[in-house]
């Protein structure tokens, strides 16, 4: 009887021990940062306009306050022009290079390649932007000098012209993340079945557009949905650069979401204000995710 | 799938030669710059390399010169001390966090899974306020310990799912038989689990080391002084009205050449860190 209880209270001993080491810390983060999470939102609806926090309840007043302004709609444009331009461009550049590599006619260029692009992962958004910004300087600006010594009288501002601003932004990104976009598109080349049905396909006498079209595209979508996810967010989450290369400049002309966030905690010091900008990009990451994280959760516990 | 087709040919060829342009050319730029004087750099002839390579200036940028009054060694070490010790942490954390992950289907495990996801994607933005309340009130935002504490919060959630994807690799036989044996769950995973794990270690504490190195959102809105991170401090030197670019090149390339370093050195487990954050989780 005892020998019976004593079993079982090892047992539940050893489920205890189980759950403090395993579980229990993973818990913690979580719970500190969820609970940020919802803090934040609270934030966001109460009265918090100076140093001093204020929790006072204000509802949705804070929320109204930004669609009123029209600061908060051109960094909505901002952000899907970012959405839109970080993505697909990066995603299509990533495919077709990923397949050129998988033909690649010379030996080693597959390598060379993937040293060649994926280097600026390491980097610092801060460091890239540095760079950058270097280059695209319209009076001393590298890409203007070397246009001049040309004969090209050039007719880029870039980052100076607000109009078209928030474009060369974004090819920084492109720039920064295409090498990394590579990688993934060709792990999820490499999968046994795609490669048979490749062959097959030769085997057929369809030409190499055709199989890149109607047989690789339509049997990587996981890693598609993989990629356009990782980007969507990364572009979504654009900060450093802006802030870096155009601080929100010329005037708010390429401001998004999470400079404006910054801006109008710290600067403005409308703290509510700023949470609410802070829940509203929460919001649309999270609705982006959705695909992705339903297909890694059933990946994970298939 | 290797092919003589001359198109085909041309065509990576041509891709080839854009693709090297493009990559090289603002690295180029950073290091023939950051090795010039500046009467060289004024003369904007940005491609020719340096008369005689100026390797003070690598000097100035390190430890500040009348020209450049944001000397980079003060960041540097605090982004190693930040950056080392959430990158220990956060690997052991993770690894205790991934193993729970990909040993247990239960609804709880379910449920953890998905917050986990979430986390991994959650917008700095969105958390920042609460953050700066709760390292300001403890005073933690006056020492390492605030960044360290910001760092872990948002990143032990990516090392579980990293950890958590190469452990589902692994065969279970080995568990099993320490199991049949009379090993506990926690003897398991020290002693047979993490001892072959050790390459996923180092791909994950690579992937974490260098999101904490780069980042700079929180790092700006945490910043104290005496924590300055490099980051930051690379963000001010922005602007010839307050550094020449020469040595403002010389400090980017000093900010850099921790994590490009292990990229070029340990690109390998690099790249399987990134494919495990990007394929499985």
């Amino acid at each position: 009887m005892s020998a019976i209880k004593s079993h079982q209270l090892r047992k539940i001993w050893a489920k205890f021990s189980e759950f403090m080491v395993f579980t229990l810390p993973l818990l913690v983060f979580l719970l500190i940062l969820y609970g940020t999470l919802v803090w934040n939102f609270y934030v966001s609806m109460a009265n918090w306009v100076n140093i001093n926090a204020d929790y006072t309840f204000t509802g949705l007043k804070w929320y109204q306050f930004l669609f009123g302004q029209s600061r908060f709609w051109v960094d909505v444009q901002n952000n899907l022009k970012w959405l839109i331009l970080g993505v697909l461009p990066t995603a299509m550049a990533a495919i077709f290079l990923a397949y050129l590599l998988e033909l690649a006619p010379f030996p080693g260029v597959e390598a060379y390649v993937r040293t060649l692009i994926l280097y600026p992962v390491a980097m610092s958004f801060v460091v890239t932007g540095t760079i950058w910004s270097w280059m695209y300087q319209p009076e001393k600006g590298v890409f203007n000098t070397i246009l001049g010594s040309l004969g090209i009288q050039s007719p880029f501002a870039f980052t100076n012209n607000p109009s078209t601003a928030t474009y060369w932004l974004i090819v920084i990104f492109i720039w920064q993340y295409l090498g990394f976009s590579v990688i993934i598109v060709q792990s999820s080349f490499r999968t046994t079945e795609l490669q048979e049905m490749i062959e097959a396909a030769i085997v057929d006498g369809a030409s190499k557009l055709r199989i890149l079209f109607s047989v690789i595209i339509p049997n990587i979508r996981a890693g598609i949905l993989v990629l356009v996810s990782l980007l969507l967010i990364s572009s979504l989450k654009v900060f450093d650069i802006v802030w870096i290369v155009t601080r929100t400049g010329p005037g708010i002309a390429t401001d998004v979401l999470a400079t404006n966030m910054i801006v109008t905690t710290y600067d403005q010091r409308l703290a509510s204000a700023g949470a609410a900008i802070g829940v509203i990009i929460f919001l649309i990451a999270f609705i982006l995710v959705i695909p992705y994280t339903l297909y890694a959760f059933r990946k994970w516990f298939e | 799938m290797k092919s003589k087709n001359t198109t085909l040919k041309l065509i990576v060829l041509v891709v080839l030669v854009i693709l090297t342009c493009v990559y090289i050319l603002p690295i180029y730029v950073m290091i023939t710059n950051s090795l010039k004087t500046l009467p060289e750099i004024t003369q904007r002839t940005y491609l020719a390399l340096p008369d005689q390579p100026q390797f003070q200036n690598y000097t100035a940028a390190l430890f500040g010169s009348r020209d450049f009054l944001i000397p980079m060694q003060r960041p540097i070490i605090n982004s190693t001390i930040i950056s080392v010790t959430v990158t220990f942490l956060t690997a052991f954390f993770g690894g205790l966090g991934g193993y729970y992950l990909s040993r247990t289907k239960s609804t709880f495990t379910q449920v953890i899974f998905i917050l986990v996801g979430i986390a991994l994607y959650l917008p700095y933005q969105a958390v920042i306020i609460p953050l700066t309340t709760i390292t300001a009130k403890t005073g933690l935002i006056n020492s390492h310990f605030g960044l360290i504490l910001c760092y872990m919060i948002i990143n032990v959630p990516l090392a579980s799912v990293l950890m958590g994807t190469f452990f589902l690799g692994i065969p279970r036989e080995l568990e099993e038989a320490a199991e049949v044996d009379g090993a506990s769950k926690i003897q398991i995973f020290f002693k047979v689990v993490v001892p072959i794990s050790l390459p996923a270690y180092a791909s994950v504490a690579i992937i974490i080391f260098t999101q904490v190195w780069n980042e700079f959102f929180i790092g700006l809105t945490l910043v104290s002084p005496k924590t300055q991170t490099v980051q930051v401090a690379m963000a001010m030197t922005q602007g010839s009205t307050i550094s020449p670019y020469n040595l403002q090149m010389a400090a980017s390339l000093l900010t850099v050449a921790v994590p490009l370093l292990c990229f070029l050195f340990l690109g390998r487990y690099f790249i399987r860190g990134v494919l495990a954050g990007a394929l499985k989780g």
